[in-house]
């Protein structure tokens, strides 16, 4: 019954549980967190059966809902909540022998990014939606910072004052919602929302584009995140890359979608949205073509990827949203395959740079097989899952009339095609015989299951297609959602 | 009210010309904190009724003032504060590795 909430609260109490359980013994802490993210995955598939017939509501300690807090739990909240508990637990798996120093606080700051990540995706009320995303915030600059040596310091400080700046804009949009409306329920908000004047709806909606926009690395606003993803743990580098700027773009497109309509997207700001999610890849791709770093050329791919994604918000069109989600699904899964690996190359050997990785193709070949693969994916050559997203990115785009847009995608994938594939030279050229140490098997599964997991939604798409179809129902139609929480 | 309007769009400028232009770290950190107190101001300020008394539903009310902008500012002072805490934390770590604050220079030592 309680089993929504259960999604949120089990990765809190584990965090400070993991504290009190250090007191007795010091080997307990990675069971205990490996054993909370195993029944954190029974729990979201226990919601699913659920949602799969009809969207929960769930209202916090049974206030109503203009009192008090709702969960609305719809397909699209369910395939992120999939997306983050499957996802953070693999990266647990292969966090137990990566993670050197500082364990204890590794752990704890890893399971309150969880909790705060499924509360933004579970949320139906904006200042709560603010809470998990601050809660968010700050357990990723810890996590930056955690690492304590070299230049991390430096990265992290840069993120938390451009993330500071995006709260305080988020909150700004928050308060004029309020007070212009009266509410802060998304559905209360949104059933009011078309009697605000238009300026103020506008102002709102700068504010919200700024302030999430700074979180999921929007061209002008994404210098952060190269600086800090290069001084960051591996495993952090593949959560907030796969999940935490997802969870902020998810929050900014549930609100406008559901506060502005399907209307208003695809009047001006569709377009808006278009060229500027071109602007972002297009940048992000000659940046990452000009990258020596493999962690930097990494984070300005997924900035890449966030324009695709922009792009497919943009159009406004039902296959659009289907082609934004499913690319926000599949990015998740691939780029976490490249940082994972990524990850043991650094491990084994210490590598930073692409020439540094030369050789280790033949040293390494299942691993580096599972990385060309993914590189592959993220592409977007067929027959990986990357291929088909894209593919529904360029097809709504040309249905939508922006043809200049779709050739910029195909524009794009070239670019990236040529850094990706300089990366794949360099790995598989021959050197000197390298030898290098056996990596346990917690580092190699996660990454072999993200893998296969890749290959398979690619060929068989359509499960999860129609569980994005659905989910794109309450996206385009907001009145459905209104109706939903208030029974109209 | 649109005095109040005016101070917290002030305030945000100064913060704003304080991030952009000053040098020193911690400086920086103050300008944020400038922005963070006139977005709380904004949310007080708006809840704000000539006359009311605070919210406690108690007989004999009449004019109350609105509680939620109240319990969001708590809320944003929390946050407000734990961000404050860790920038002050990693500016000591970054003043104890490289023995400045001057972003510059910090710069120029990174290379």
């Amino acid at each position: 019954m309680n089993t929504p909430i259960m999604l949120i609260v089990l990765p809190l109490l584990t965090a400070f549980v993991l504290g009190l359980a250090n007191l007795f013994s010091k080997n307990l802490i990675r069971s205990i967190a490996l054993t909370s993210a195993a029944v954190h995955i029974f729990l979201v598939g226990k919601v699913a059966r659920r949602v799969l017939e009809e969207p929960i509501i769930y209202k916090l300690g049974e206030w109503d809902s203009f009192l008090g807090i709702n969960l609305v739990i719809d397909s699209l909240s369910l395939m992120m909540a999939l997306l983050i508990s499957i996802i953070s637990f693999l990266v647990l798996i292969y966090s137990l022998y990566y993670i050197k120093r500082h364990k204890l606080k590794y752990y704890i700051i890893l399971n309150l990014l969880i909790a705060g990540m499924m509360g933004m995706v579970l949320t139906g009320d904006l200042f709560n939606l603010y809470v998990f995303f601050e809660i968010v915030s700050v357990t990723s600059y810890a996590l930056v910072a955690i690492k304590d040596e070299g230049d991390c310091f430096e990265g992290a400080f840069k993120y938390l004052v451009m993330g500071s700046i995006s709260g305080t804009f988020v909150l700004l949009a928050i308060i004029l919602t309020y007070q212009t409306t009266g509410a802060l329920n998304l559905a209360h908000v949104a059933a009011n929302f078309m009697e605000v004047p238009f300026a103020i709806r506008q102002t709102i909606f700068v504010f919200f584009f700024i302030g999430f926009g700074t979180k999921f690395a929007l061209v002008p606003l994404h210098a952060w995140m190269p600086d800090a993803y290069s001084e960051a743990v591996t495993p952090f580098n593949a959560i907030s890359s796969a999940l935490v700027i997802k969870t902020s773009l998810y929050a900014f497109m549930r609100i406008v979608y559901t506060l502005y309509g399907i209307d208003f997207i695809n009047g001006d700001i569709g377009t808006l949205l278009i060229y500027w999610g071109v602007i972002t890849f297009l940048v992000a791709h000659i940046s990452a073509y000009k990258q020596d770093n493999l962690k930097r050329l990494f984070a300005y791919s997924s900035i890449a990827q966030i324009g695709y994604i922009m792009l497919g918000i943009g159009v406004g069109t039902e296959n659009g949203i289907i082609a934004a989600n499913f690319h926000i699904f599949n990015h998740g899964i691939i780029k976490s395959v490249l940082f994972l690996v990524l990850g043991i190359f650094i491990y084994t050997k210490g590598v930073t740079k692409i020439e540094d990785i030369k050789g280790l193709g033949f040293a390494m070949p299942k691993i580096s097989f599972a990385f060309t693969l993914a590189t592959l994916a993220m592409v977007g050559l067929p027959p990986f899952n990357g291929f088909i997203s894209k593919w529904l990115i360029l097809y709504s785009s040309l249905e939508g009339g922006y043809s200049l847009a779709a050739f910029f995608v195909l524009i794009g994938s070239l670019i990236s095609l040529a850094y990706y594939l300089r990366i794949i030279k360099v790995l598989y050229s021959k050197g000197e015989a390298i030898e290098v140490q056996k990596v346990s098997w917690t580092f190699k599964f996660p990454i072999f299951v993200l893998t296969i997991s890749s290959l398979l939604v690619g060929i068989f798409p359509q499960p999860l297609l129609s569980l994005i179809e659905q989910a794109t129902f309450f996206l385009s139609n907001n009145t459905e959602y209104i109706n939903l929480l208030l029974g109209g | 009210m649109n005095s109040i309007y005016a101070v917290v769009g002030i305030l945000i400028c100064i913060g704003f010309y304080t991030i952009l232009t000053k040098t020193n770290l911690i400086k920086m950190v103050i300008g944020i904190n400038i922005i963070e107190s006139a977005v709380i101001l904004l949310l007080v300020a708006l809840s704000y009724k000539p006359g009311g008394s605070a919210p406690i539903l108690d007989k004999g009310y009449e004019l109350v003032v609105d509680p939620i902008p109240q319990a969001l500012a708590l809320t944003a002072i929390v946050i407000g504060a734990s961000t404050t805490a860790m920038m002050l934390a990693l500016i000591i770590k970054i003043f104890s590795k490289h023995h400045t604050l001057d972003v510059r220079e910090i710069r120029n030592l990174r290379g």
